[in-house]
């Protein structure tokens, strides 16, 4: 699902129609979250990307998986306003630590090079979807996973896919009941050098949907990092961890909103 | 592949405030040790940003540099 849920942000950048459109958003999320509470998970392993907030220059992981026993919210002087609005959160969330170190050690096994953090914090791509779908209700333990969608070079989309495959695995190796929530896009934020900055890439959001609602997953995981990159739709990789989890099951989409700036999107996979 | 000096200082203007404060106030003179090309230095000392994005700075970076944002 689309990884800001913040409608002051919206209406100040689009306007009324963003603001409208990202609250009827919040509203299916919150029906989606009641859904996914009711299923009483023992953890969720949450896939999303970091803005250079959490990972700096020095080295960015292409895919890396938080372990340890906690994770804290980002806290950052001058943070932009959606990561701004995490101010009034809980501080700090559980790990589900057993979980967190299978998927890491396993995957290390099975050829999958993630790296560790027992450090790195959840900024607005975690914890935007996260509260959103919880509200007041306790989150359960997180195995957080980062994907590198924007420093160049990215992991590969099949890749990501595979390392979905892998996180399954896991799961249905363990004796625990998971929930994997994917965050981010849909097509936003092209390079400032591009013609259409600012706007998103309609066509190819439809297309992408469009996939998930038939399960074409070789379409899917056919996408090179030059299409991500300039539809704007690098955060799709995040997507593409999950796909590979619950593929060959199909998508249901419980929102598509075209909105010029950002397209938003929340898809489920009930059959998975 | 991106350019590390040139995101190493976008990243310093994002997290390090008193660093951001120095460049605001004196860029030539904030930027004098860095490795950078005449072009890199002239986009910070102008605050290009579309420029330093083209340049091969991140774009996430150049987009939340508290005061300075291209957003």
């Amino acid at each position: 699902m689309s990884h800001v849920l913040h409608p002051p942000y919206y209406e100040k950048n689009v306007g009324p129609h963003g603001k409208r459109l990202v609250e009827e958003l919040i509203a299916i999320v919150r029906e989606m979250g009641d859904k996914l509470a009711a299923r009483r998970p023992d953890a969720l392993v949450v896939i999303a990307d970091d803005h250079l907030n959490v990972f700096s220059f020095d080295a960015v992981p292409a895919m890396c998986v938080r372990i340890g026993r906690s994770v804290q919210r980002m806290a950052q002087e001058g943070a932009i306003e959606f990561d701004r609005a995490l101010d009034g959160l809980a501080e700090r969330y559980p790990v589900h630590e057993v979980l967190a170190n299978r998927i890491l050690e396993d995957g290390l096994d099975a050829g999958f090079d993630f790296a560790a953090s027992w450090s790195a914090p959840l900024d607005h791509a975690f914890l935007s979807p996260l509260t959103t779908l919880y509200g007041d209700r306790p989150i359960p333990p997180l195995v957080p996973f980062w994907v590198n969608c924007f420093v160049q070079p990215l992991p590969r989309a099949d890749r990501c896919f595979a390392a979905g495959k892998h996180i399954a695995r896991v799961i249905r190796d363990g004796p625990w009941n998971v929930a994997l929530i994917a965050t981010g896009g849909l097509s936003h934020f092209p390079e400032l050098s591009m013609a259409r900055v600012g706007t998103s890439d309609v066509e190819f959001d439809r297309r992408i949907v469009g996939w998930m609602e038939r399960g074409d997953y070789t379409a899917l995981t056919a996408l090179s990092t030059r299409e991500l990159h300039e539809s704007g739709s690098h955060e799709l990789l995040n997507w593409l961890v999950l796909m590979g989890a619950v593929a060959p099951a199909r998508g249901r989409v419980r929102f598509f909103g075209e909105m010029g700036r950002i397209d938003l999107a929340a898809v489920d996979w009930p059959d998975a | 592949m991106s350019r590390y000096d040139l995101n190493v200082v976008l990243y310093r203007l994002k997290k390090d405030r008193a660093f951001r404060e120095r460049f605001k106030h004196d860029p030539d003179r904030a930027l004098a040790d860095v490795d950078l090309t005449d072009e890199e230095r002239d986009a910070f000392v102008r605050w290009n940003p579309r420029r330093l994005n083209e340049l091969g700075g991140s774009l996430h970076l150049v987009l939340s540099i508290p005061d300075l944002a291209a957003h």
